[in-house]
């Protein structure tokens, strides 16, 4: 993330991930959610805030759930089934579960199917929230195999040339495993910045960037602009909490296809969240954002076994030789380090586990105030 | 393709796309092709000039293959063979064939698979040149299957925050079909153009737009850069260019990763080295998967939805300025249907080429501007 996206140093509030592990998990439990679904759904969360995806941690995502559960758009005790299977493919009904519970199951069938015939997809229909996708593709890490993730979401991406929102931030993510050096983790939306970055900028106050979001009429802003200043949209700052309490999940601001222009290739990131939407949607037979009927989200796994197609150990050393190579580039007048997705999650990996997981003091506010009316522990 | 990137129309030639390919055959034979060899490898070709994708076309591309199969640098009749294989997945040695040969025939062996498991996967290792990617994906439409392709090729982008190149342009296709509408196919590289751009960029003396390169020492130029159509040939090619989204602030480092997936998926998975570590320009490594649609729901309801999905993009209200909202595989579609009955636009340079090239290995030249009716 970029460096504006942090919790500003003297604001920092630093919390033990145990702390932060039990709290949550409490409330997780007061919607009625199995305990075992409890577990799963705050590691998905926690690992987001150790690895420094903070938009899709818990200050981000808890509230939000809440605020779904009450709405009853989250089931808290899906009853998710396969619909379909093949010796590497299958089909499943999430049942409206939180996809941070079921993904990481359907993510061990596809793993299971990858050990069979060297490869398991899953493409999963009627799901909601999966937080951040890098965590269900890193769980192929653990068996030596490459794991995707994409997710199918509502619209909020203004295609090229279109003048309204049509399409999903639909993020992809890819894990691939090295020897020594940090796996390869990569996981983006296609648009400029997730939905959750501006809610995140909101919170902050940041500017946002040339080629982030369209203006009312869906061209692009090429200028530096702040969310106060933008008359079409209202300051998601203020009414947070009104907004979560409906089930809110993320910013509704029409934002861009990475790139920003046709010219700087936005139709290149349009493309691929095509490709999501089709492999999320379609394949399970959810209709798309673009058709107006859209509802939850809906998600594509898929687990590749590297012994499949070559012997793992020589896979891994060349893994950890391409990856040195890229690290070891000159950097260029900005004097930046030159870096791969997953190196410098890793690096705060290690930090946080130490450290904890720094927290802005407005969600640990929110945290104290959620256990009273809940009965459950206090985070601190 | 953007307008800039065509053969302006006062200079076109329209050639039948029947004679460019009994052309194209007979200098792939001449070559020292097989006549089956020499079918796979037209049909990929002209295939990219008949869907208007200009710059993987005859134009740029089959005076690279003369001269790679003239000085060796790749074979005209590989031996390729699978080295190791499971029963959704395989890994192929293509014995320094050309792609345009070797991956029409490992996206066969991935469609096979894949009417079995439901998915079939190829990481091809040892390759070279395999033309439009998106022709290779598009293998799978007609067996009602989602096609893939990618390839890791020659190292001229600049990944995010570096001062040199580090990885290829590394095209992804991605093709779907549709019951009545055309197919979605997406084939891009995940640089901000791809290097064939610059050539035809030079060819038609136009500029490079904003974000498309850097400096020499890595800095994204985000203003517009004039190309110097005298310039020489090889100094375009060693252009250092940038990953889709040109500046970190936005998204540089989305079409760097994805980049590297390409590298990972194309080249790491069959033993290849890739990126900085690539030693020869000619070798290209590539990545082909097929997914069953039946495998995971019916064939009948996936194409109608498809419609309904490519449909409501299309009628989304257009931006001032432009005319319509397109998706990836739409305005392919229409310019094959115009070009199947009117020939394919040349540029009297290339016209030239044939010229020469027909007069240097023996063949009769027969490229008049005659459309496609005869």
């Amino acid at each position: 993330m970029l460096e504006r996206f942090h919790v500003p140093d003297q604001e920092i509030i630093l919390i033990p991930e145990e702390n932060l592990r039990n709290v949550t998990e409490q409330i997780f439990q007061s919607q009625g959610m199995p305990e075992k679904d409890c577990k799963l759904a705050t590691d998905a969360l926690i690992s987001s805030d150790l690895r420094g995806v903070e938009t899709h941690g818990v200050s981000n995502m808890v509230r939000a759930y809440l605020g779904a559960f009450k709405s009853k758009n989250i089931n808290p005790k899906p009853n998710w089934k396969v619909v379909k299977e093949t010796p590497s493919c299958i089909t499943i009904d999430s049942d409206a579960g939180l996809g941070i519970v079921v993904a990481p199951q359907a993510m061990e069938i596809a793993a299971e199917k990858a050990k069979k015939t060297g490869v398991g997809l899953v493409t999963l229909g009627n799901g909601r929230h999966i937080g951040m996708l890098a965590y269900h593709a890193m769980i192929a890490l653990k068996y030596d195999m490459i794991g995707t993730c994409m997710a199918a979401c509502s619209p909020r991406m203004v295609p090229t040339f279109s003048s309204k929102k049509a399409i999903g931030t639909n993020p992809i993510a890819y894990a691939a495993p090295a020897d020594k050096l940090p796996p390869f983790v990569f996981d983006a939306a296609m648009t400029s910045v997730a939905g959750n970055k501006i809610v995140l900028a909101s919170r902050l106050g940041v500017p946002l960037e040339p080629g982030w979001i369209a203006d009312d009429n869906g061209n692009p802003i090429m200028e530096k602009v702040n969310m106060k200043d933008l008359d079409q949209y209202e300051d998601e700052s203020k009414n947070l909490e009104e907004r979560y309490a409906s089930g809110y999940i993320s910013s509704s601001v029409d934002l861009l296809p990475f790139g920003g222009t046709r010219e700087m290739g936005s139709h290149k990131s349009y493309s691929m969240a095509m490709v999501v939407d089709v492999l999320a949607g379609i394949l399970n037979g959810s209709k798309t954002a673009p058709t107006g009927e859209h509802t939850g989200q809906g998600h594509f796994l898929a687990a590749y076994s590297v012994d499949a197609f070559i012997d793992t150990k020589e896979f891994k050393e060349l893994m950890d030789r391409y990856l040195q190579s890229l690290l070891d580039l000159p950097s260029n007048s900005e004097g930046k380090e030159v870096v791969y997705a997953g190196y410098i999650e890793a690096r705060e990996q290690g930090k946080r586990k130490k450290e904890g997981i720094p927290l802005h003091p407005e969600v640990v506010e929110w945290y104290k105030k959620t256990s009273i009316e809940l009965k459950i522990d206090q985070l601190i | 393709m953007l307008e800039r990137f065509h053969v302006p129309e006062e200079d076109e030639i329209r050639v039948s796309s029947e004679k460019l390919r009994k052309t194209a055959e007979q200098i792939f034979v001449k070559c020292g092709m097989s006549l089956a060899n020499s079918k796979i490898a037209t049909d990929v070709l002209l295939s990219a000039d008949i869907r208007g994708v200009d710059t993987h076309g005859v134009s740029n591309m089959l005076r690279n293959y003369v001269l790679y199969l003239s000085e060796g640098s790749a074979k005209a009749n590989p031996n390729w063979k699978i080295v190791r294989e499971t029963e959704s997945c395989a890994t192929i040695d293509c014995d320094e064939g050309l792609g345009l040969v070797v991956a029409p025939q490992a996206m066969d062996i991935a469609i096979e698979k894949a009417k079995k498991t439901g998915v079939g996967l190829v990481s091809m290792g040892n390759g070279r040149h395999l033309g439009m990617a998106g022709y290779h994906a598009m293998m799978a439409l007609e067996h009602d299957m989602i096609g893939t392709c990618m390839t890791s090729s020659t190292t001229n982008v600049v990944p995010t925050y570096a001062a040199k190149a580090g990885l290829g342009t590394n095209p992804i296709a991605v093709a779907a079909p549709a019951l009545n509408k055309a197919p979605f196919v997406f084939d891009a590289a995940t640089s901000a153009i791809a290097t064939n751009k610059v050539r035809v960029a030079q060819r038609l003396g136009v500029p490079l737009a904003a974000g498309w390169i850097t400096d020499a020492k890595g800095n994204p130029i985000m203003e517009e850069t004039p190309l110097d159509i005298k310039e020489d040939p090889d100094k375009v090619n060693n252009l250092l260019q940038t990953p889709v989204g040109a500046t970190r602030e936005l998204g540089s480092h989305k079409g760097y990763s994805l980049g590297m997936v390409v590298d990972i998926l194309g080249s790491i998975l069959n033993g290849s080295l890739a990126g900085p570590l690539r030693t020869m320009k000619q070798h290209q490594n590539h990545f082909v998967a097929a997914y069953s649609i039946e495998a995971f729901t019916s064939v009948q309801k996936f194409k109608e939805m498809m419609d309904e999905y490519l449909q409501a993009l299309e009628d989304l209200p257009p931006v001032e300025g432009q005319e319509r909202v397109l998706y990836a595989g739409l305005m392919e579609y229409e310019t094959e249907a115009e070009r199947k009955n009117i020939g394919i636009p040349l540029h009297p340079e290339v016209i030239n080429w044939f010229k020469n090239i027909c007069s240097e290995l023996g063949l009769d030249f027969d490229m008049t501007e005659n459309g496609g009716n005869n």
